[in-house]
């Protein structure tokens, strides 16, 4: 084995992130209002009318290119790092292209909503509100009159299917999932951006430059000697289409960064002030070098990291949840080599990462849907990952991984979340020094993932261990390899939805619908069996129709998407060959292209069969009849009866009795939703058990429950946490639960919430009991942990006093969010997540 | 009964990381010869089983008053009042009380299905370096279960700590020091006459005790309670550093803050607290406690 990197902690300890620049510029973007940005959309359009006819890649590249070379540019003062998503401080970006009857609605409303809030609407200039109405109508008005997607799915499959989608039966649910969808160019919002484009190492490493040549020798070999990748005529014609269009997107990139370096040196000139002249002068240095050719130090690696956490999130400005991906791996030898040339301190390289911190921070977009409906209300996505071991075990912990975690300490910002790869060879220290910034932090960040088991799915995929361990957190609960897979946003379906629909012979109450299948009245059952019978016959019935759904919309949405010429430069070691972009197929491994399948609600199914089973069959303390009736009145008169099934035993108390239903479940459960395989990739679907924050909108779509929970309450937040006040045996118990059934399938999601109060950091000692939770965890093969640290009052006081608690932070579900943001619905449920208090 | 295969048991607490090193599954034994006023966990001492009824969940339906064969229970304005001569324990009102207001205190359970539930968090014991811990009541006054548990987590390699008042038989200590990896020994008082009259049990077997464990070499912290009034005298403190300093020096020492939190248990099992007014100590009367101890060259931490 390697010899760990030496880290030395003293110096990594008593650095100082928040320097006096980067705390006047942290404070000059908190106090800045936030405000419409429409410089970009309007160039859009502008360049769209002016392509009329070309191929759609070439037109979305030089779209892409329009932008990047005519928007204003803004260098604030004392900035070390550049490259600002908009003109203003703290602006937000949209592509009125993209969903024009939403922001025709916003625009008519006078109300502008945020990514990150909508305590306070975001403010946009009468001349920019003009232009972005004039923007919005232009779209109206050019779009096709149906949607494609919807037409292909109700020639296939009937209307009928409709009635399961999110806005109506709530059946299916997820991104890509509602009948009432603003068509935009693309159909759908999740058609280009549903996905990761990530920050490419191998690109940094090598430059542009680089692909650029490559994309050029390709062209010209295909037309030299033909093409064997390409099959027929219209497949060669795009494959030379893409690479062009890869090529102008490549080169615009490179242009933005020199605009950037001219600007730089512009600004220089006029400065007074030697050093920040100096300064000036050094970014302009840098900005010309990257992205075009490599960095050659650690200060030009974090520009050149920023510049591509910027693109990446302008191409694809809706939906840009661009994870930055392992940040200590890709910077990690830069600074290396200027510590031992003694051109940098951790001091300077704490700065710089802060800087990019901030950087990252400040993109923020405009978004239309509402907030109750959106996956991750709150976040913005830009994961980081950390440490993990490499092909021949070694870990990979190095001194940037202990200044990310103290630079999310002390600047305090709900994003970046950080994901550490936790393993069992980890350095204690480095263990106990996430913890104590989880503490310093306030808000559960980092979570932990499992190292070995993350890399452990892969190699049974058949993925060779040096691409298998390269793997990184992205969305609000996936991961994907790093630039060999396409990694999109998934189809849910609402397990405690369908067990409603087993409780009703496939009647909704809700929307007074028969949405499933008649699996008999249970109210004339005699046996439990029955009752899981009808449950999996309803879901047997439901996932072929998903299957279907998915597919057709899935690949309507891609047929007609821009093919983004840039996404293939992120993965041009296989997309430039493949002459397809990474989500069509072009992806080393292509098998995750076509979304994860997800799951939602498996917590609170596998209670309410337990209340069922204990209830009902085993103790006759009730009968169906009298469940079903206190259920539909929502316990209404039902008082006794409610608290039976309350109290029947739970998921997370390490009990057999309820731990035999839900590891049956969450066996069968995936079992079925695998049966078939995924038409687009030929392979078994990928699962995502678990939700971020779609537990809140499903929720309200459900009546009472068997477990005792009430009507449109959220479902549990994640596939393992424990219903909210239920875990009454301690953490331990909680865990055990959660790690009964086996992990090492390829599933995502499968998160661990739990949450402790202030008092149980507050000691070095009790770090480290803490830090012993996350170790047998692992042992247990769990998957992710995170913790939240919070006192009750304090939450309580935040639900009543907002204004008091601006700061709050608390972890979600993939990342952590303020809590003032947060729709109540999310905020009750947090209040009510069991507190792990240690006496 | 068979009492090395079966004890009298009214929780078992895991997670428990206060009670020795690591994470730990605590057995708290039910029945202790002493009474202690302070005492925070007042049904351990009772030896048998007893109904617990905690009024703030009662909603006064009245279903255990019919049910109840004994007539035990009466309905009141603030809840119900048992007749703990006519219960018998029977169960029947805990079986209709929705609310969960009532439940039996102490199970009478095998060693089988004690080491069940210590099994299942072996994982967390080896990650953590913990293991289990007996507490009570008084483990000494169950020395045979105590000691076939402790017998078998030795066999799976689980470590072990007794947590003793100290006061039992020699003989009892012995069955249970056999199979002890660590103990816990509590010194309260060191008057003689204060210790008898307060906590109704003789001072020299404790401390006969105490050379015992000393005398076997087994690891030892020194749990001393700090009651303020009782026995935070500067008098008692010195007495008890001086005997920890000549009979075990290199054990630990640690304060246990006098707190009220087992104060609402007592009514719940008709019992009745009679410290409401006590003060807790002040941070001074903690430092205080412990520079005694440390003046002496004993290591000595305040628990929190």
């Amino acid at each position: 084995m390697r010899e760990t990197a030496t880290v030395n902690r003293d110096e990594i300890k008593n650095v100082t992130v928040l320097t006096d620049r980067l705390q006047g510029l942290k404070r000059e973007w908190e106090n800045a209002e936030p405000q419409v940005y429409v410089d970009d959309t309007l160039l859009f359009t502008e360049s769209w009318k002016e392509t009329e006819g070309l191929p759609v890649d070439i037109r979305w590249a030089k779209a892409l290119e329009k932008r990047l070379l005519e928007c204003p540019l803004l260098i604030r003062d004392g900035e070390l790092i550049v490259g600002s998503l908009t003109k203003f401080i703290r602006g937000n970006g949209t592509l009125c292209a993209m969903k024009p009857r939403e922001i025709m609605k916003m625009v008519e409303s006078g109300k502008f909503d945020r990514k990150t809030s909508d305590i306070s609407s975001t403010r946009i200039d009468p001349e920019d509100l003009w232009a972005l109405k004039a923007d919005a109508a232009y779209w109206i008005e050019h779009m096709p009159k149906v949607s494609s997607v919807n037409a292909a799915v109700e020639f296939e499959m009937g209307s009928d299917v409709f009635d399961l989608l999110f806005d109506r039966g709530m059946v299916f649910e997820g991104r890509g999932v509602r009948y009432e969808m603003d068509r935009g160019l693309f159909q759908n919002y999740s058609a280009y951006g549903g996905g990761v484009a990530q920050v490419s190492v191998k690109c940094v490493e090598k430059g542009l430059n680089h692909v650029i040549d490559l994309c050029h020798r390709e062209r010209e070999r295909m037309m030299a000697e033909g093409d064997p990748n390409s099959h027929g005529t219209a497949q060669f014609l795009r494959k030379y289409w893409l690479l062009k269009a890869c090529v102008i997107s490549c080169e615009a990139f490179i242009k933005y960064a020199k605009r950037h370096a001219d600007l730089a040196r512009e600004m220089a000139e006029k400065e007074t002030r030697p050093a920040r002249k100096a300064e000036l002068l050094r970014i302009a240095e840098a900005c010309e070098r990257v992205p075009g050719e490599p960095p050659r130090d650690f200060f030009e690696a974090v520009q050149c990291v920023r510049l591509y956490h910027l693109i990446c999130w302008k191409e694809s400005s809706d939906r840009p949840e661009v994870p930055v991906g392992r940040l200590d791996q890709l910077l990690y030898p830069y600074y290396k080599a200027d510590k031992e040339a003694g051109k940098i301190t951790a001091q300077d390289a704490a700065e710089l990462l802060g800087a990019l911190w901030l950087k990252i921070r400040e993109c923020e977009n405009l978004v239309t849907i509402p907030r109750e409906q959106r996956a991750a209300p709150g976040s913005l996505l830009p994961n980081i990952t950390l440490c993990g071991v490499d092909a021949e075990g070694n870990d990979l912990t190095n001194e940037i991984s202990w200044l990310v975690l103290e630079a999310m300490a002390q600047i305090k910002l709900s994003e970046p979340a950080i994901y550490v790869r936790y393993h069992p060879d980890m350095d204690p220290a480095f263990l106990h020094h996430a913890l104590e910034c989880n503490r310093e932090f306030g808000g559960g960040n980092p979570a932990f993932l499992n190292d070995q088991l993350g890399t452990k799915r892969y190699l049974d995929r058949g993925v060779p261990l040096e691409d298998a361990v390269n793997w990184n957190a992205s969305g609000c609960l996936g991961y994907h390899l790093d630039c060999m897979e396409h990694m999109g946003g998934g189809h849910n379906i609402s397990q405690l939805k369908v067990l409603e629909l087993a409780l009703n012979d496939g009647f909704d109450p809700r929307t007074q619908k028969q949405l499933g299948p008649h699996t008999g009245d249970p109210r004339t059952f005699t046996d439990f069996r029955q009752v899981m019978d009808a449950y999996y016959k309803q879901l047997e019935y439901l996932i072929p129709i998903m299957h279907k759904f998915k597919m057709i919309s899935w690949a309507t949405e891609i047929a007609e998407g821009p093919m983004s010429g840039l996404r293939v430069a992120m993965q041009y070691e296989d997309c430039i060959p493949a002459g397809l972009a990474s989500r069509e197929g072009g992806a080393r491994y292509p098998e995750g292209r076509a979304c994860w399948f997800g799951s939602r609600g498996l917590v609170d199914l596998a209670d309410s069969m337990t209340a069922i089973k204990k209830l009902v069959f085993d103790e006759k303390k009730t009968t169906m009849g009298e469940l079903l009736d206190a259920c539909a009145k929502n316990w209404e008169g039902c008082e006794d009866l409610h608290r039976l099934c309350l109290n029947s035993p739970k998921y997370g108390n390490d009990d057999d009795y309820a731990d035999e239903i839900y590891d049956e479940m969450s066996t069968r459960v995936p079992e079925i939703m695998q049966s078939q395989i995924d038409p687009l990739t030929g392979k078994k679907p990928m699962l995502f058990i678990g939700a971020a924050a779609g537990h809140v909108g499903i929720g309200k779509a459900i009546g009472a429950m068997p477990n005792g929970r009430n009507a449109g309450d959220p479902t549990c937040d994640a596939a393992c946490s424990v219903m909210p006040g239920m875990d009454t045996n301690g953490p331990t118990a909680a865990i055990n639960s959660a790690t009964n059934q086996c992990y090492s399938k390829e599933y995502a999601g499968f998160a661990m919430n739990m949450k402790f109060s202030k008092s149980l950091l507050n000691t070095p000692e009790k770090i480290e009991k803490l830090g012993w939770l996350v170790k047998a965890f692992n042992k247990r093969d769990g998957w992710h942990i995170q913790f939240n640290i919070h006192s009750r009052d304090e939450l309580l006081d935040a639900q009543a006093h907002p204004e008091n608690h601006k700061n709050l932070l608390v972890r979600v579900g993939g990342y952590s969010a303020y809590f003032i943001d947060l729709p109540p619905g999310l905020q009750a449920e947090i209040v009510n997540r069991t507190m792990h208090e240690i006496i | 009964m068979n009492k090395a295969e079966e004890g009298m048991v009214f929780n078992i607490q895991r997670y428990s990381i206060d009670d020795g090193p690591g994470i730990r599954t605590t057995v708290f034994l039910k029945g202790c010869p002493l009474r202690c006023p302070w005492c925070s966990n007042p049904e351990s001492q009772n030896p048998d089983p007893e109904i617990s009824y905690r009024y703030t969940s009662c909603k006064k339906c009245g279903a255990c008053v019919e049910v109840c064969p004994h007539g035990a229970p009466t309905l009141t304005e603030d809840g119900i009042s048992i007749d703990r001569a006519r219960c018998a324990v029977c169960g029947a009102c805990v079986r209709v009380c929705l609310a969960e207001a009532l439940k039996i205190s102490g199970e009478s359970m095998t060693i089988d299905k004690v080491f069940k539930l210590i099994r299942k968090d072996a994982v967390y014991y080896e990650t953590s370096g913990g293991g289990v811990t007996c507490s009570g009541g008084e483990i000494l006054s169950q020395p045979e279960f105590v000691a076939s548990l402790f017998r078998r987590c030795k066999e799976e390699g689980i470590h072990t700590c007794a947590d003793t008042s100290g006061f039992g038989s020699p003989e009892a200590l012995d069955k249970v020091l056999a199979h002890t990896d660590l103990v816990y020994f509590d010194l309260k008082l060191m008057d003689a006459e204060r210790h008898r009259e307060l906590i109704g049990a003789p001072l020299d077997l404790v401390l006969q005790n105490l050379r015992t464990v000393a005398a076997r070499g087994i690891p030892a912290v020194l749990r001393v309670p700090l009651i303020p009034t009782h026995n935070d005298s500067d008098e008692n403190l010195n007495a008890i550093a001086d005997t920890a300093r000549e009979l075990v020096p290199d054990a630990t020492v640690h304060i246990l803050p006098y707190h009220k939190y087992g104060a609402n248990k007592y009514a719940a099992v008709g019992l009745r607290y009679t410290l409401d007014d006590l003060a807790e100590n002040t941070p001074e009367n903690l430092a205080r406690a412990r520079g005694i101890f440390e003046s002496r060259g004993l290591k000595c931490e305040v628990s929190q």
